[in-house]
């Protein structure tokens, strides 16, 4: 019973902490149209900056503040030197693209912070276990976790519900070329969107980071857990992200419990599942 | 179209494989090694281009089936002897062709971006399999220990673990390979492919099993990187859970698209090409130590401008200019004397209680209408009054909610959009939808094939004559006889409304639904079609829908007017424009209007 309840909260901290990035993926999918293989990176990038970050201010959150802002300043940037030319471009070119970015990246790690594993620490304060019942208890750290990443989703929700640049946002997702008309520029708009999806990506890879170190290759598995949420909550939909991510994070909480060997096959029969039964996934439109 | 490959790209090939069949004779083992390992790689990126380049379908999984054949080798290797180089090597071939046909048959259900992501998915799920689990000695990786070998009383013919002959049985697949996959693309089973990648919609909408055709490229891709696999297990004997690796596919399909895709022999050339990058980036005596340590800098680099700077690949650079390769076969001169030919019995619709309904929203309700033989028959209605879903239902691109449809008699209600195409009923589209790059000869050829069931029909000659005549007579009646070179694309809009049109006849269809065969023309060119359609009776049924009324009074038998999903009214025109009703719904809006001006 206790190890149900534990998997639970797993399941919800994986979820929240996995939408960051699958909300990041949705959005630049949804609304650029452009396959970002390099998702992933950003992530990477998130659990590298919170290393050096960290090693720099002494605390994770201090490292947030300025990390955050630097991954969005990175974003802006490449999509300014590469994503911007994929806008008009099949699918095939557009995976290459981010694919050759991912090799890059890689690459980029490996001379800046080598290839040995890195452990964070989470901050000393947040350092104790919450007693939840007797025999039972739950990093503090990780409750700070999910609530960060509460918050963060009901501030994207806020922004794109109630704000100008949200209503610009969801008006470009639904017909670019009337948005253009109207006078906007629309590469603006895109080039917000892929810098906050970036920065998302990058705020889950350092929230993680005192929980799984950072390490080479640690934005494989989330890129591609990613794209299994976008495809079942249905592209561009926040909505769906929510839910999926949430799913994911439960299978995956409670595969790794009781069939250990193939809890990796979880997420990808619930994404079977799914498309089998809305081929546009939960939320998206057919 | 895919082109032939001119002489320069010949002679190109010519001198590699020279080349390549010296080099054991001039170099030592190390670069016989290396290229061994090359040239199983460019076998394995050519499977991956018939998906790619020739069906357009971007397989993100395709290492997962070079990863089957591999470990096929391990499983069907003995402890401690040889296993049979043709066991070996079959059973690669089949693991992966098995693999692919299990994942295609869910994966070829979706398109773009989900195909992407499905076939990632299916591959990861294939790397978790042989890492997770005990199935050959999980993540570690597992040895074959005997490489598999030929013999035959006792003597050895064929032994892998020989450098020099293992070397050339690996040179020998993949040249068979190419030429094979050649021969493939250039039979009508090929031309298929070439059709789903260019519209798929329109050849599902001319009759063929698109679904069937895509399961079966997806195993023949998945059987020859199976066969790929088995030969990668023989070099070093040992195979690893890596190989299914997503970024083996991702490398995979950047050889591909580096090299050119679709054209089969470009992707042979971008995987030598980064092999070579690779190894040059690789050695620190060209490149100095800083760069060979970070080598994959430089290939993502490399890639990264590629991409950018030539969206054709590396056979973009080999100077070819575009031959025609796929010739619709073509026959003697049959100019379309128009009017004599002679009039045919062509087949009815009937519907019965046809009804739709989108998540509670009534589009059609209960329509039940018959449309008579050789007749024009327009439907009419004011926008949204539910015109082009009722032919959606007619021709089974949505499926019905309740009712039936029936061809002279034969109930079609559910049938899928291909059935119902092969059936006889032939459909055009609001947006033309054609074949843009292919010529217009080309375009009748896809419509014509017969045989459109059978995925076997690798053989053009037998048919040759009689589907020349049946697109010669396509053409002529389209009045577009003398325009069988042109390309599709580049033709005016009049003229690709003429060419669907063709398309349907070509296809042998006798009952044409056209969904607004005259939008965006002008009035010369509205005149021409009026007269086509007109003549088509002779021995086609015809249904259309139309918003020019002057050319609806013109050319219709009879009218169909619908509003709000519902049957309103049906009959000849003097009948209809008297009727009171669709005055009011429909015809006296525009009345008044013109009354008004």
């Amino acid at each position: 019973m206790s190890l149900i309840f534990i998997q639970l909260l797993n399941g919800l901290q994986s979820g929240l902490l996995i939408f960051l990035a699958a909300s990041g993926l949705t959005l630049v999918f949804g609304i650029l149209g452009v396959i970002n293989l390099s998702h992933g990176s950003f992530y990477m990038l998130g659990a590298y900056l919170a290393l050096t970050l960290t090693n720099l201010f002494g605390d994770i959150f201090l490292a947030l503040a300025v990390g955050v802002p630097l991954a969005f300043l990175c974003g802006f940037l490449i999509e300014y030197l590469f994503i911007r030319h994929l806008y008009n471009r099949d699918h095939l070119q557009q995976v290459l693209l981010t694919f050759a970015l991912i090799l890059v990246f890689n690459e980029f790690q490996q001379v800046v912070w080598g290839s040995y594993p890195h452990a964070i620490p989470a901050p000393s304060y947040l350092a104790d276990s919450v007693r939840l019942t007797s025999g039972l208890s739950y990093p503090v750290y990780r409750v700070a976790l999910m609530a960060i990443c509460l918050a963060l989703a009901l501030a994207m929700v806020l922004v794109i519900q109630k704000t100008r640049v949200g209503r610009l946002i969801r008006a470009a997702e639904s017909n670019r070329e009337m948005v253009e008309a109207l006078g906007f520029d629309s590469r603006v708009i895109f080039r917000l969107v892929f810098a906050a999806g970036t920065a998302l990506a990058a705020a889950a890879g350092m929230l993680a980071a005192p929980i799984e170190s950072a390490y080479p290759g640690v934005g494989d598995r989330v890129l591609i857990v990613s794209f299994v949420i976008v495809v079942i909550g249905g592209i561009g939909s926040i909505r769906g992200a929510f839910i999926g991510s949430l799913l994911i994070g439960m299978a995956d909480a409670f595969g790794k419990v009781f069939m250990p060997q193939f809890s990796s096959f979880m997420i990808y029969a619930l994404m079977a599942i799914v498309l089998v039964m809305r081929p546009a996934g939960l939320f998206g439109r057919a | 179209m895919l082109t032939r490959p001119n002489p320069s790209v010949i002679v190109f090939f010519l001198i590699l494989l020279a080349c390549l069949v010296a080099l054991p004779f001039v170099a030592g083992t190390y670069p016989v090694k290396l290229m061994t390992r090359i040239i199983i790689l460019a076998t394995f990126v050519l499977s991956l281009d018939l998906l790619i380049g020739i069906t357009g379908l971007v397989s993100f999984g395709h290492g997962a089936f070079f990863g089957c054949g591999a470990y096929a080798v391990y499983f069907v290797s003995p402890e401690s002897e040889a296993a049979n180089v043709f066991v070996a090597l079959g059973a690669g071939l089949v693991l992966g062709g098995a693999a692919a046909f299990l994942v295609g048959a869910f994966a070829t259900l979706t398109r773009g971006f989900y195909f992407i992501m499905v076939t990632l998915a299916a591959g990861q799920m294939m790397f978790s399999l042989f890492h997770d689990t005990d199935i050959a000695k999980g993540s570690d990786g597992a040895f074959v220990n005997v490489k598999p070998e030929l013999a035959f009383h006792g003597t050895s013919l064929i032994d892998f673990s020989d450098w020099h002959q293992f070397y050339y049985v690996c040179l020998l697949v993949l040249v068979a390979a190419y030429f094979l996959l050649f021969g493939l693309v250039h039979s009508p089973f090929g031309r298929v492919l070439q059709g789903i990648r260019a519209n798929e919609v329109r050849m599902s909408a001319l009759g063929y099993d698109t679904y069937r055709y895509k399961l079966a490229v997806f195993t023949m891709a998945g059987m020859l990187a199976g066969l790929a696999g088995a030969l990668f297990a023989s070099i070093d004997g040992f195979v690893t859970p890596e190989l299914f690796n997503w970024h083996q596919s991702g490398l995979a399909i950047m050889m591909v698209v580096l090299g050119g895709a679709g054209t089969l022999y470009g992707p042979i050339i971008g995987a030598f090409a980064y092999a070579m990058l690779e190894e040059v980036l690789k050695s620190a005596s060209i490149v100095g130590p800083l760069i060979a340590d970070h080598w994959r800098l430089g290939t993502g680099v490399t890639l990264v401008l590629a991409v950018l700077l030539s969206p054709d690949g590396l056979a973009g650079f080999l100077s070819w200019k575009p031959s025609r390769v796929i010739r619709a076969p073509s026959g003697g001169p049959q100019r379309g004397n128009v009017s004599t030919r002679p009039v045919r019995v062509a087949k009815a619709l009937l519907t019965k209680g046809l009804s739709k309904n989108f998540e509670g929203l009534r589009a059609i309700s209960d329509i039940s209408t018959f449309f008579e033989a050789n007749k024009v028959h327009a439907i009419i209605g004011p926008n949204g009054a539910g015109k082009t879903t009722f032919i959606n239902l007619l021709s089974g691109t949505v499926k019905a909610t309740a009712g039936r449809v029936l061809i002279d008699n034969r109930d079609v209600t559910g049938w899928p959009a291909h059935r119902i195409a092969r059936a006889g009923l032939g459909r055009s589209f609001q947006l033309t939808n054609i074949f843009p790059r292919f010529s217009v000869r080309e375009n009748c050829a896809l419509a014509a094939q017969v045989h459109k069931v059978s995925l076997c029909r690798l053989r053009d000659r037998p048919y040759q004559e009689l589907e020349a005549r049946a697109i010669d007579r396509a053409l002529g009646v389209a009045g577009l006889a003398e325009r069988g070179d042109a390309v599709a694309g580049n033709m005016s809009n009049g003229e690709q409304r003429q060419l669907e049109i063709a398309l349907l006849v070509a296809s042998g269809a006798d009952l044409l639904v056209l969904d607004e065969p005259l939008a965006g023309m002008g009035p010369e060119e509205t005149q021409r079609v009026v007269k086509l359609l007109r003549d088509l009776v002779r021995d086609h049924t015809i249904i259309l829908i139309e918003h020019d009324m002057d050319a609806v009074f013109a050319v219709a038998d009879t009218l169909t007017v619908l509003v709000q999903g519902k049957l309103l009214a049906q009959g000849r025109p003097d009948e209809i424009r008297a009727d009171q009703s669709v005055i009011e719904a429909y015809l006296g809006h525009q009345a008044k209007v013109g009354a008004v001006a």
